[in-house]
């Protein structure tokens, strides 16, 4: 996963692009823990989940923190409140 | 008067209830318990000299657009069945999201009061929130709650009676009704929130900010961790169950059993020699000893309802579901499906119910159909006796009942997946993670107070009609006459049950009394202890001499004419098959499909009869070194059941490489 990341990174150094860590792709999955992430995108076709999220305070120009990665969730912090999310939904949450 | 309690999930609305109306329902520290409204009425203390008050608890919600089936009810309760007050319940550490909520309720101009609830927790996290300045931006009365002592909640309810009857106007003013449209609303959604940040900026004053790392996160790094969440889990499950089965509960259930034998020797002593033998002995073995027999578990099933309690109220069953998430994940069902089978632990019914929690149609059904696989309250004491007679430590027993029934709702999601899986999709999983906190021993004796009164009512309702209608069939012949002794094979019981023990051959328990059991199991899972008593003469399977469970375990072991294996056989097949006909009523309404539901009973039969085939024919193999009687028919049923589940994951499988075949 690191190799795709710094490919991706030469990748768009070399075309000069503008929205660079969109097409980084960065994802909770790939962040650092306990650092803030400004929320860019909530990546998903599921309006529904979207919708929640949103409820919850989780929507582009939030923060959302990592705390700790348990086997295959993680914990993150949002607003006030800490979530256990799956991977699945981990990817989906864009920074 | 009407109130209604409306806020997010966690935030202590069914506390809150309890706590001003009296009552005893069910609460938890986990988002989601409460999947249903509940009705009360202010208790007098609280509503001095006023007239009924009236309060609906609505389960959690986090906004008026509904998520799931029970956020679906409270935003169609505050809309359509106008309640007069609203009671927003906020947990006060979290009013950074609580409010998105409170700003949408403002706007049904329904008057509101506000709780801050569990403001006893802001001292320890640091947390400084001027209420006075909220009240006023708001435009509703703010009232500092905790309903876990109770303070506050006279002057809530004293609010909620000034506002009554007055409009309510809404403060978040971008809210308007001439635009429309997905871009307004994503506007408007945004501004709402825009609004509440100010607003918490303006009231509430952090040390040290939530995003900080604190004592809890390590507890879940090591409780909810990749390789010790299993271990831990195992571990705890068997501390309860060593506890209630092996230790404090044998030794209250001693009292009891001495007590009901008191009652035997009185009642038998009332009636003398008068009364018809055929009459004495309905009372005192049928009734008596049949009803006994099921009440002398009640201790054992209070401590350990006590004990769960404990565990439900310290946040540990939320770290519960994201350990399981990852298996469930595998097989089709999502961490959520956890919650519903650690219900059902107590119940298979609510635990069913709780499945409305889970969004996707297909995971619900497999989920409810699943759940009853999970031992019930009504299945401990049939455990808990056969772990006694049969075994030595009961405790080790009644552990791995829970790990068998976890390992057969593995196997059975992943079938169920194969059958009606509909071709890859994506499966999110999100839950709160609430804070853990030292279980109340109040809450948990509340608790297992009201689980004993319903344990009670069931003895003395359906299992002592139960255990008479058992002994009469087993008194009587088909032309009413008493049976003869050393004719028992006669009676309408051995009769009826007879050909259902030719099918139990092959599991090693085929006799007429051990079939009737466990037919009676399926009106209420007692009942095969009841009954068991009643068609055996045994009048209690607790020895009141020593403190332990069935001392005399040899004698009823040797009653019943069954090897240790063939017991086991026989404890697998009454927990894993149909539950009680209530639970299939719950997995009825909640699964809404005929198919799924017959699908559902015949999957559970198969299952129940499958397991104690293999537990019976490999248990006497490698005890006795031949196989058990039976051994070719029971197989022939048992391929069947495969060859059947083999055609639908086949039909499935073909069924999606040509709906792939026409997407491409």
């Amino acid at each position: 996963m690191e190799l795709t990341v710094a490919h991706n990174i030469c990748k768009n150094n070399l075309s000069g692009t503008r929205e660079e860590s969109v097409k980084q792709n960065l994802n909770l999955t790939g962040v650092e823990i306990n650092y803030p992430y400004k929320i860019k995108e909530i990546d998903t076709e599921d309006d529904n989940m979207k919708e929640f999220l949103f409820a919850l305070g989780c929507y582009e120009g939030e923060k959302a923190t990592v705390i700790s990665i348990l086997a295959e969730n993680y914990v993150i912090n949002v607003k006030d409140a800490r979530y256990s999310i799956n991977e699945e939904l981990a990817k989906a949450i864009l920074v | 008067m009407r109130i209604a309690l409306a806020g997010n999930p966690n935030s202590g609305k069914t506390t809150l209830f309890n706590a001003i109306t009296g009552k005893i329902e069910y609460v938890g520290n986990w988002p989601g318990v409460t999947i249903a409204r509940k009705e009360g009425d202010v208790k007098k203390a609280l509503n001095k000299g006023g007239s009924k008050i009236r309060v609906i608890d609505l389960p959690g919600a986090y906004s008026l657009s509904p998520f799931t089936t029970e956020e679906n009810i409270t935003s169609e309760f505050v809309k359509n069945e106008n309640p007069d007050v609203i009671i927003n319940i906020i947990d006060v550490t979290n009013l950074s999201r609580s409010l998105f909520f409170t700003t949408q309720l403002l706007e049904l101009g329904i008057p509101l009061v506000i709780a801050l609830n569990k403001s006893d927790l802001l001292k320890k996290k640091g947390i400084v929130v001027n209420s006075l300045v909220l009240e006023k931006q708001l435009g509703c009365p703010v009232m500092e709650t905790a309903s876990t002592t109770g303070s506050g909640l006279l002057e809530l309810i004293e609010q909620a009676k000034i506002v009554y009857g007055k409009t309510q106007s809404a403060p978040f003013t971008g809210y308007s009704k001439s635009a429309s449209g997905q871009a307004a609303d994503d506007k408007l959604k945004h501004e709402r929130f825009a609004f509440v940040n100010q607003l918490v900026k303006e009231v509430e004053m952090r040390k040290v900010a939530s995003s900080k790392q604190t004592i809890q996160d390590t507890a879940d790094r090591i409780i909810a961790n990749k390789i010790l969440g299993i271990p831990i889990f195992g571990a705890i499950i068997y501390l309860v169950f060593s506890l209630s089965q092996t230790y404090l509960g044998p030794l209250f259930a001693d009292y009891l059993v001495g007590w009901i034998d008191t009652l035997y020797d009185y009642t038998e002593g009332l009636m003398g020699a008068e009364v018809s033998p055929v009459l004495s002995s309905l009372l005192l073995d049928g009734i008596i000893g049949g009803v006994g027999a099921v009440m002398g578990f009640l201790p054992l099933i209070m401590v350990l309802f006590f004990l769960l309690a404990l565990l439900e109220d310290s946040g540990y069953m939320a770290r519960v579901a994201v350990v399981m998430d990852r298996y469930l994940k595998k097989v089709g069902l999502s961490g959520k499906s956890i919650i519903p089978m650690v219900i059902g632990t107590g119940c298979a019914i609510p635990g069913v119910m709780a499945t409305r929690t889970i969004r996707d149609e297909r995971q619900r059904r497999t989920t409810a159909m699943l759940t009853p696989f999970m031992p019930c309250g009504a299945k401990l004491p049939v455990i808990a006796l056969f772990a006694g007679v049969f075994f030595s430590d009961a405790a080790w027993v009644g552990t791995s009942m829970y790990f068998v029934a976890i390992l057969v709702i593995v196997v059975g999601a992943l079938i169920v997946q194969r059958i009606t899986n509909e071709g890859p999709s994506k499966s999110y999983f999100i839950m709160e993670l609430p804070d853990y906190r030292l279980p109340s021993l109040k809450r948990a004796l509340i608790s297992m107070m009201s689980r004993a009164q319903a344990f009670i009512i069931r003895a003395a309702t359906i299992i002592l009609v139960c255990n008479a209608a058992v002994h009469i069939m087993q008194t009587f012949t088909w032309s009413f006459q008493v049976v003869e002794p050393g004719m028992e094979n006669s009676s309408i019981l051995a009769s009826i049950s007879s050909p259902f023990a030719l099918l139990f051959i092959p599991l090693g328990f085929g006799v007429w009394q051990l079939a009737a059991a466990a037919i009676a199991g399926f009106i209420a899972k007692e009942n095969v202890i009841g009954a068991l008593a009643v068609v055996y003469g045994l009048t209690n399977f607790i020895d009141t001499e020593e403190f332990e469970l069935v001392a005399g375990a040899g004698d009823v072991a040797s009653v019943m004419g069954l090897t240790s294996v063939a017991a086991l056989a026989y404890l697998m097949f009454n927990l894993f098959t149909p539950p009680c006909f209530a639970a299939i009523g719950a997995m009825n309404a909640e699964m809404d499909s005929k198919r799924w539901l017959w699908a559902g009973i015949g999957f559970q039969l198969g299952v129940g009869y499958t397991l104690a085939y293999f537990v019976y024919q490999f248990g006497t193999l490698i005890t006795t070194g031949s196989l058990g009687a039976g051994v070719i028919p029971g197989l022939a049923g048992i391929a069947a059941f495969f060859s059947i589940i083999a055609y639908l994951i086949r039909r499935n499988d073909q069924k999606l490489r040509h709906d792939l075949k026409e997407a491409v």
